[in-house]
C-alpha cells in the first residue's frame, strides 16, 4: 500500500494508487500538477505518458474546482490515480449542488457528443473550429474533455452518487 | 535576442521580442490560467495589431512551454482565426520532439493558409 504523509499518499513501486485532495483555490493547480507528474514519473512512466496523464488529471481537477459546490467545511476535490498493470484510471470526485445541474447536463451531452466520433481527433478539430467562431469575450473553451479523449487517449465516464458527489473518470491502456 | 517586455502570471512567463522582421510572443513555463482572456488574449491581440501595423510576422513560440491547460489554447485559436480571415501573418512554433506539443499544436494546422500567411511549424 502507499503510505500517507502530510495528507498525501507517497507511492511505492508495488502499489499503483495515488490520492490527493484539493480545495477550491485555483492557485493550487501548479502544486497539483507537480505532485501528479512526480507520482507518475516515480512509477517509471515515460516522460510522454507521465505528461499525458498529468494533463488528464489536471483538466479533470480544473473542472472539479470550476463546477464543484464547496459550501461545507471539508468539501474538496479528490483526485485518485490507479495504475493497474497495463492500464491507468484517473478519477476526480467533487460535491455538486443545485447550481451545478446545468453543468451536469452539459457534461453528459459533451461525453455523448465525443462518443459520436470514431476518432477523437475529429471531435478535437470540430471543437477548435467552434471556438474560433465564438466572440473573443467568451472565455469558456469546452476543450478540456475533448483533449482528454484525443491527446489523453482516455475513455471518459461519470456518475452522480446519492450524496450529490460527482465522479468523472478517464481510463486508458498504457500501451496506447 | 533579449525580451523587450515580459509578463508573468503564476508559473507562466510571456516574453515579447521584436526585431525588424518579426514580433515574437514566447511562452515559457507552465500555464494553469483560469481566465486566459484576462492575461493571454490582450497580449496576443495587441501583438497582432502591432505586427499588422508594422508589416511584420508574428511568431507565437511555445517551444519553452512545459505545460498548458486547455483554457490557454482558446485565445490562441481565436487570434489565429482572426488573422486567417484578416491580414495578419502568424507562425506558431512548437517543439516537435515533445509529444504533447506535437499532438496539441499540430492540430492547429486547420488554420494554416495555402500561402503560408498563417503557418504551423513543428521544430526541433
Amino acid at each position: 500500500m502507499d503510505r500517507k504523509e502530510g495528507g498525501r499518499k507517497i507511492p511505492s513501486r508495488e502499489s499503483g494508487e495515488f490520492e490527493i485532495f484539493v480545495d477550491s483555490d485555483w492557485a493550487q493547480m501548479g502544486k497539483v500538477n507537480n505532485a501528479i507528474l512526480d507520482y507518475l514519473t516515480s512509477h517509471e512512466l515515460s516522460d510522454e505518458l507521465a505528461n499525458r496523464y498529468t494533463m488528464v488529471a489536471c483538466e479533470l481537477t480544473e473542472n472539479g474546482i470550476k463546477y464543484g459546490s464547496f459550501e461545507m467545511d471539508g468539501d474538496f476535490v479528490r483526485v485518485r490515480i490507479r495504475l493497474d498493470g497495463g492500464s491507468i484510471s484517473v478519477e476526480v470526485t467533487n460535491p455538486v449542488g443545485e447550481d451545478t445541474r446545468a453543468y451536469l447536463s452539459e457534461l453528459d451531452q459533451t461525453i455523448q457528443w465525443i462518443r459520436g466520433f470514431q476518432d477523437p481527433f475529429e471531435a478535437y478539430i470540430e471543437r477548435m473550429r467552434a471556438i474560433s467562431r465564438e466572440p473573443l469575450e467568451i472565455d469558456r473553451s469546452g476543450l478540456g474533455l475533448v483533449r482528454i479523449t484525443y491527446e489523453g487517449r482516455s475513455a471518459l465516464d461519470f456518475f452522480v452518487e446519492e450524496d450529490s458527489t460527482l465522479s468523472v473518470s478517464a481510463v486508458s491502456e498504457l500501451n496506447r | 535576442m533579449d525580451a523587450a517586455e515580459s509578463y508573468v502570471n503564476d508559473q507562466l512567463k510571456i516574453d515579447l521580442i521584436e526585431n525588424e522582421e518579426t514580433y515574437t510572443v514566447r511562452f515559457l513555463g507552465k500555464s494553469f490560467l483560469r481566465d486566459p482572456n484576462q492575461f493571454v488574449l490582450p497580449i496576443l491581440s495587441k501583438a497582432l495589431e502591432d505586427t499588422i501595423a508594422g508589416a511584420k510576422r508574428m511568431v507565437i513560440d511555445f517551444r519553452d512551454l512545459a505545460y498548458m491547460n486547455s483554457s490557454t489554447l482558446t485565445p490562441v485559436i481565436k487570434i489565429l482565426e482572426r488573422a486567417r480571415v484578416g491580414t495578419g501573418e502568424i507562425t506558431v512554433a512548437y517543439k516537435k520532439s515533445l509529444k504533447w506539443q506535437d499532438i496539441s499544436f499540430s492540430a492547429l494546422i486547420i488554420f494554416q493558409t495555402p500561402d503560408h500567411r498563417i503557418e504551423i511549424a513543428g521544430m526541433d
